[in-house]
């Protein structure tokens, strides 16, 4: 039986992801850690409309009946949880970043909020980009050193304390692709401003 | 073995032997300093045969790798040792000087064993390491003993016990550069024990860090951090660690009249906006700490360091004491003794309640600031009720027939923080590997300040997960050794990537928490060996039976129970609290296991 509360908490981001629009009606996911069991949206709900039957328990390490109802990314969300000291995983497809994911190897934010909060966010890619063992492994490494990593042209996989903080980083990473698009429309010369930033492509 | 000194010193009393050797360095990798290295020579050092105020116990004295490297609060340092008060693995750490003066005199580690027959202070200089007679400074104040002894904030530093701890209070602390302390779980009676009044430290060298550019790039993005936070850059620095006397209380979580209730109807006489405004002299820093949540504090009989919330709070809210002043006073009299304030002032409330419930012949009751001063008088020198409340809350409440209201976890007072209104708290208290502690996690960031974000603080289920990573990053901060305010604005990603410029040892977040994991392992393993049980994983009757009768907690009691078995079970222990095979291999501990079959 999943509290509550915790269900409140599944409800909130969901919610909050959809309206933002880091999320088509169907897309993404998001996860919670408790031991070594893991909660997570059931395949095929819609994040901005999670019902209490929408969460599935499952364990962590193996499978049990709860993959038969569980997304799609099980597997990412698993691994990351077995490599990482991560409580909560939020992962959605935002628009702005995923197309600067299709030309570029990391994602190195020019505007302040996201300059602080995360450095730099490195993109990788997988032939198959979803639900395979390599793509969830590779994932898993990567976020042992970046609390947010982007999957190239399908969409980020953050991770936190709390679901709360996770879409902290996913949303800042959002508006920061949106500020260097807004930037290049204007297309003029970028004035640095902030100290050190020439060692943030080296975070 | 840049980041550490890569040297132990090594001193028994007993014989006069000085000895120094390496550092092991796969040691140093698994348990960094500080907290992990502490445990991991303790468990060698000191089995449970051993009585901690005997002379087979030990005094670890440890540092960091990035202690003294001018990162942001890398002051610090820690003692290990078994606890006189509760008979489990002890650490306590502090700031000041003295930490960041030790690694420069070029040690990692300071081993102090056996015992002196007659009072000895130590001399770690550049030119050698002397044992020195100490009658002249025997029975002398903290104060007084560390002027003696010509303490010099950036060059010579004094640390040493006061009255308390030569008279084996068990709730003495071992004072550093005057008024800062190792205070809990009496580390001062063991020092006592030893008839070691004091070690006085001169360093020179600072310690090598492999990647410099990389580090001053994480001193830079730190600074910043710790600026952009309004906890690091306005609150602690202009209220203290009072600051949150109000938001505590507001919430009903502020322990009152020794836990009998959950609010504290003069909370704001006491809290740290009052502790400004009237009492406040300055703020001070230890070395290298941008934050200054250090108070300078003035009465018209004392000026000195202090008090800190938690003080206040046992001094005030526990003893249902509104006189600011008084509990200024009473801070300073524990620091000039060497006594633990948190225990001195939860035992006077044990004393209180006792006596109120007619069990106790004393005249002790809530509200008596009064008495403070002459009480906390007679716990430093032994005299009178003096002699019984000196051995903490628990052994008094056995005593005078009332164990249950010692407020405590396996002997050791609990903090300012009331876990019927924070249930992860309580579960924090509960499995504390020192007894109850605060600071073996930071459950006030995530159920009250929101830090890094806030959470559900009446939810149980999946409590558990928190509490687990915020111990495990308790002990790796503890380990680096820092000051845990640091992480209130600064994430621990930053100290891991930290670690690795200054050793050149690659840690990623992950690696640093598994660090604290091992420790925090270690040291279950330790008390497992001295035969403590999932019995002693629990909080007072009170607290799991009583419920808060008014305000914002109304209605709730801990909720230990079904938090602790999902607590174990994502531990990877067993339903009696032992870690299981296959997590201790994980952690690299397994050859530990067979001292816990």
């Amino acid at each position: 039986m999943i509290d509550e509360r915790i269900y409140q908490q599944f409800r909130e981001i969901g919610r909050d992801l959809y309206v933002q629009g880091l999320v088509s009606s169907h897309g993404g996911n998001i996860s919670i850690r408790v031991g070594d069991r893991v909660i997570i949206k059931r395949r095929g709900a819609m994040l901005g409309r999670l019902k209490p039957h929408d969460l599935v328990e499952t364990s962590i390490e193996k499978n049990d009946s709860g993959v038969a109802l569980a997304s799609t990314e099980l597997l990412a969300h698993r691994m990351i949880y077995q490599m990482t000291p991560a409580l909560a995983v939020v992962h959605c497809h935002p628009r702005t970043a995923i197309a600067f994911s299709l030309s570029r190897d990391e994602i190195v934010p020019i505007d302040n909020e996201a300059s602080y909060l995360l450095k730099k966010v490195p993109v990788i890619w997988e032939e198959f980009a979803s639900g395979t063992p390599e793509m969830a492994q590779n994932l898993a490494k990567t976020l042992q050193q970046y609390k947010i990593v982007f999957l190239r042209g399908h969409g980020s996989f953050a991770i936190g304390q709390t679901l709360d903080e996770a879409f902290h980083w996913t949303s800042t990473l959002e508006e920061s692709c949106q500020i260097a698009l807004y930037a290049k429309l204007i297309n003029e010369p970028f004035v640095e401003y902030r100290g050190m930033s020439e060692a943030y492509n080296k975070w | 073995m840049d980041g550490w000194a890569g040297k132990i010193l090594d001193i028994d009393l007993s014989s006069g032997s000085i000895k120094t050797y390496p550092l092991d360095e796969k040691i140093a990798r698994l348990f960094v300093g500080g907290r992990g290295l502490g445990a991991r020579l303790l468990w060698e050092e000191v089995g449970p045969e051993v009585d901690p105020l005997s002379s087979g116990n030990v005094l670890i004295f440890t540092t960091g790798p990035l202690t003294a490297t001018g990162y942001q609060t890398s002051n610090r340092f820690s003692v290990s040792t078994k606890s006189p008060l509760t008979g489990t693995v002890l650490d306590a750490n502090s700031g000041g000087y003295w930490g960041m003066q030790f690694k420069k005199a070029g040690y990692d580690a300071l081993i102090v064993r056996g015992r002196s027959e007659k009072p000895i202070f130590i001399e770690i200089k550049s030119t050698g390491v002397t044992i020195n007679d100490a009658q002249q400074l025997w029975g002398k104040r903290v104060l007084e003993t560390t002027k003696a002894l010509g303490q010099n904030d950036n060059k010579r530093n004094v640390l040493c016990i006061g009255p308390a701890g030569e008279n084996l209070s068990r709730i003495a602390a071992i004072m550093n550069d005057g008024q800062r302390s190792l205070a809990r779980g009496g580390p001062g009676a063991v020092m006592g024990s030893k008839n070691l009044k004091a070690i006085v430290v001169e360093g020179k060298q600072r310690p090598g860090i492999v990647d410099e550019e990389r580090f001053k790039f994480m001193l830079y993005e730190t600074r910043k951090l710790l600026r952009a936070s309004p906890l690091t850059s306005q609150a602690l620095p202009e209220f203290g660690t009072s600051v949150v006397m109000n938001i505590v209380n507001n919430i009903g979580a502020l322990p009152t009249r020794n836990f009998m209730q959950s609010q504290f109807e003069h909370a704001e006489e006491i809290s740290g906006e009052a502790l400004t405004d009237k009492y406040l002299v300055k703020n001070s820093a230890c070395w290298a700490c941008p934050i200054g949540c250090t108070r300078i504090s003035k009465t018209e009989k004392v000026e000195g360091e202090g008090p800190e919330y938690e003080t206040t709070w046992a001094f005030g809210a526990q003893c249902g004491i509104d006189d600011l002043a008084a509990i200024i006073e009473a801070n300073a009299i524990c620091n000039d003794l060497g006594m633990d304030t948190i225990s001195a002032g939860s035992t006077i409330a044990c004393a209180m309640e006792l006596t109120e419930k007619g069990l106790l012949d004393s005249d002790l009751r809530f509200g008596r600031a009064d008495l403070l001063a002459a009480t906390l008088e007679d716990m430093g020198y032994r005299r009178g009720l003096g002699n019984d409340l000196t051995e903490g809350s628990l052994r008094l409440g056995k005593k005078y027939g009332a164990p249950e209201l010692s407020m405590s976890v396996k002997g050791l007072e609990m903090p300012a923080y009331d876990p019927r209104g924070m249930q992860g708290q309580g579960l924090l208290y509960a499995t504390s590997n020192r007894g109850a502690c605060h600071m073996r996690g930071n459950m006030l960031g995530l159920e009250v300040l929101g830090l890094p974000k806030l959470i559900d603080r009446f939810q149980v289920q999946g409590k558990s997960s928190y509490v687990i990573l915020h111990q495990n990053v308790a002990a790796a901060i503890d380990s680096l050794v820092i000051c845990k305010f640091t992480n209130m604005g600064v994430a621990e990603e930053y100290f891991a990537r930290t670690l690795t410029a200054v050793t050149g040892v690659k840690y990623t977040t992950g690696d640093l928490i598994k660090v604290g994991e091992r420790v925090w392992n270690l040291e279950r393993l330790y008390n497992l060996r001295e035969g403590f049980t999932r019995a002693d994983d629990t909080l007072p009757p009170r607290l799991l039976n009583e419920a808060v009768v008014d305000g914002p907690s109304k209605g709730w009691v801990s909720k230990l129970e079904p938090m602790l078995s999902e607590y174990y079970r994502a531990r990877g222990w067993d339903l009696n609290g032992v870690p299981r095979p296959q997590k201790l291999a994980d952690l690299e501990l397994a050859d530990l296991r067979e001292a816990v079959r």
